[in-house]
């Protein structure tokens, strides 16, 4: 333990700069990972906050609530089915908007006919709307009390910010949650040619008797048009969310891979190094049980070392935005990439252990001991 | 220079390791490069196809191609600037295609292109009614010369006549038709952005070059009513184009990084093994450069070896990943870079080492410091 601390003191250098890629990685890892999650409630999150325990897209939408179009037949169609306690009709577009007076920007506006059916919930402050013209947005990109107004070519409604809803965005934008009525208004001022505004997508709840899954494989095997999901698999299968999950995990398989190699190698060739040190050591009454542990006492020292300076370098990162995408600090990633970067790294460090093991104290008289 | 061949041949297991995790770190330089040109590609296809060199949304769309609408007035004083002939309509919307063979359930997403001023890759007049030229990303969906395909819930009926390479749009292939194909198929399909008669959603304007007077000339005779955006502009203001470009940069940037402190913290070691034997060769007559260039020729080697596994593992998943699932491509000018880049942080990681090598005294090979 001593010797293992020692060495470490010693050659600073070398151990530190083992210990700052180390850092690095862990950084880079824990980024990804936030903006891995943060990517994705910024892009489904206005789904799972909604209420509406079923979505039924149309099939053409191909499960995307901008990209569904639900023609009047098939929303007639879904309330006469079975097992539908309510159904109402949600609709999604993105609009030019300006905020208190401010320079344009973006917003999703989320529509919807029944609070029970699309409003958000729960909410992180104020209340839902009760009356058109109300709003609630999701929390970060407006403040309760805001005026927003819609630009288009027509004047649009003016929507006041009553409530705020948590992690409630859709497509990395803004989000407002509006009654079906400010929706049509608005879908109206920035398309005075529109025929009709059509919804994206159909709330329902199934009767008391019926679970949310059954209702939607029933509304899919009755109605071909129909696409129909449970809120949660709306979330999971929209468009791009797998592809996003698919490429951060290649990316964490190879930053997972390169830790416990470099930590690996790092300590093998100190190892070989040492090795008439070892030697000299184990011959004068060292025994092998104290090698390994000063050996292993390293490891961790430097693993530890390396990941709370790569999350020390996190934490700040984390409170930022990038663009409309919102960053947190995720104790329970950092928990298990901490938890499973030292375990790989001890592991990686199973053929130093063996070579450690395998010194035979009679070479320190051969001079063997060397290599 | 020799010794330092002979050793890489003679004891190559030395520097396995080091080759595996530079190898790593290459694939991920690649992967990461490609993820983002997939994702650029796949969104930015129609934008760059354009021969135009501008395209002018309404001032209130935020330079979003769907919220935008210009009026029949305004693409008149459009054209006054530009000139005859030097301004087309350009109009999108997204569907699911309905392709023969494919299941009831089974759509292809697709973004409709109606457009008057032809893209590269497509002839002058656009195609006639119903008629669309298809992005070649939908041959892997069994679309062909002929096909009829079915758009949105009201069935659009349009047939394939032809294709045209990398025009995808914001992560989805596409299909040019002309501007009365497209009013048809919007207004059909989604009631609710139909436009009435000569209503488009941008203008792509042909002029010699991009001047930014051509563009400021343009929103003044439009009174303010659009923004005009060249091209590369239009692709940046896509949403999340800049976003994305700049954050794989930033962590392309970080992995080049510990490139060059896994490089340094390798070779540091390698050097401080071999001390004594510099301190021989030093007394023998070898210059400290000739050592130094021995390590930095070993690091060379080491690092085009992980790039060259690197570039064929990449090539490797170019070509077995599923089209439509993780966007990646792999491309000789990113495989380049990444190399370069590579052999950039091999250069910077030896540096670390040149200390310890000039460091060496001749003296310690005959007694003297060991």
């Amino acid at each position: 333990m001593f010797l293992a601390l020692r060495e470490v003191g010693r050659a600073k250098a070398r151990f530190g700069l083992l210990m700052a890629a180390i850092a690095l990685l862990v950084f880079l890892i824990l980024t990804q990972q936030a903006l891995q999650t943060g990517l994705i409630t910024s892009f489904i999150g206005a789904i799972q906050r909604q209420s509406a325990p079923v979505l039924v897209y149309s099939v053409d939408g191909e499960r995307t609530l901008q990209g569904s179009v639900i023609t009047p037949d098939l929303e007639a169609g879904i309330a006469r089915l079975p097992g539908v306690a309510e159904s109402g009709r949600i609709g999604q577009s993105t609009f030019t908007v300006s905020v208190n007076g401010r320079s344009q920007s973006d917003a999703a506006l989320i529509g919807y006919e029944k609070p029970s059916l699309g409003a958000p919930a729960p909410l992180s402050a104020g209340r839902l709307p009760t009356a058109p013209g109300e709003a609630v947005g999701s929390a970060g990109d407006v403040s309760i009390g805001d005026h927003v107004r819609i630009i288009g070519g027509q004047p649009g409604p003016e929507l006041t910010v009553v409530g705020l809803a948590r992690d409630a965005q859709i497509q990395v934008t803004p989000t407002l949650f509006v009654s079906w009525s400010d929706y049509v208004a608005a879908s109206r001022a920035v398309n005075p040619d529109a025929k009709a505004i059509l919804p994206s997508v159909i709330g329902v709840r199934p009767t008391p008797d019926l679970s949310a899954d059954a209702l939607a494989t029933r509304i899919n095997d009755a109605l071909p048009q129909a696409d129909s999901l449970t809120k949660s698999q709306a979330a999971a299968d929209t468009p791009g969310v797998t592809a996003v999950q698919s490429s951060f995990q290649v990316i964490f398989l190879l930053f997972a891979l390169v830790v416990p190699l470099v930590t690996g190698l790092f300590f093998l060739i100190i190892t070989l190094q040492k090795s008439r040190a070892l030697t000299l050591l184990r011959a004068i009454g060292a025994p092998t049980g104290v090698l390994v542990r000063a050996l292993l006492v390293q490891v961790l020292i430097i693993l530890g070392g390396g990941i709370i300076i790569g999350t020390l370098l996190y934490a700040p990162l984390s409170q930022l935005k990038v663009g409309s995408l919102s960053l947190r600090f995720d104790p329970t990633a950092v928990l298990t990439w901490a938890a499973l970067l030292l375990v790989l790294g001890v592991i990686s460090a199973f053929a130093a252990v063996q070579r450690v093991l395998k010194i035979d104290p009679v070479e320190a008289t051969t001079g063997e001991g060397s290599r | 220079m020799k010794l330092a061949l002979r050793e890489l041949r003679r004891r190559p297991g030395r520097f396995v390791v080091a080759t595996v995790i530079l190898t790593l770190i290459a694939l991920l330089l690649m992967f990461l490069g490609g993820l983002l040109d997939g994702l650029v590609a796949s969104s930015t296809g129609a934008l760059r196809a354009q021969r135009g060199q501008f395209i002018v949304y309404s001032s209130t769309s935020r330079n979003a191609l769907v919220r935008s609408r210009i009026e029949p007035t305004t693409r008149t004083q459009v054209a006054g600037v530009a000139g005859a002939g030097n301004s087309g309509g350009l109009g999108s919307v997204q569907l699911g295609a309905r392709i023969p063979g494919h299941g009831p359930r089974d759509l292809v997403p697709v973004v409709l292109l109606g457009y008057e001023l032809a893209p590269r890759g497509l002839p002058q007049t656009p195609p006639g009614p119903g008629e669309v030229f298809a992005d070649t990303t939908l041959k892997a969906q069994n679309v062909a010369d002929g096909t009829v395909l079915e758009l949105g819930p009201a069935r659009s009926r349009v047939r394939v006549v032809g294709f045209v390479d990398d025009s995808q749009y914001l992560g989805q292939s596409t299909l040019w038709g002309s501007l009365a194909t497209w009013q048809a198929v919007l207004s059909d399909n989604r009631p609710g952005e139909r436009v009435a008669d000569g209503v488009v959603q941008a203008i792509v304007v042909r002029q010699g070059a991009a001047h930014t007077t051509t563009a400021t000339a343009i929103d003044a005779a439009t009174g303010g009513a659009t923004t005009t955006l060249t091209i590369n502009q239009a692709i940046n203001a896509l949403p999340g184009v800049a976003q994305q470009q700049s954050v794989f940069n930033q962590i392309i940037g970080v992995t080049v990084v510990i490139a060059i402190v896994v490089v340094a913290l390798f070779f540091a070691l390698i050097t401080i093994e071999r001390t004594a034997l510099y301190g021989v060769l030093k007394a023998l007559g070898a210059s400290s450069a000739t050592l130094f260039w021995g390590v930095l020729l070993q690091a060379l080697i080491v690092t085009l070896i992980a790039s060259a596994i690197g570039i064929v593992a990449s090539l490797i998943l170019a070509a077995v990943i599923p089209p439509g699932s993780i966007p990646f491509i792999a491309t000789p000018v990113r495989l380049a870079t990444s190399v370069a880049f590579l052999v950039i942080a091999a250069v910077i990681g030896c540096a670390f080492s040149l200390r310890r090598v000039l460091k060496v005294d001749p003296a310690a090979a005959i007694g003297g410091g060991q």
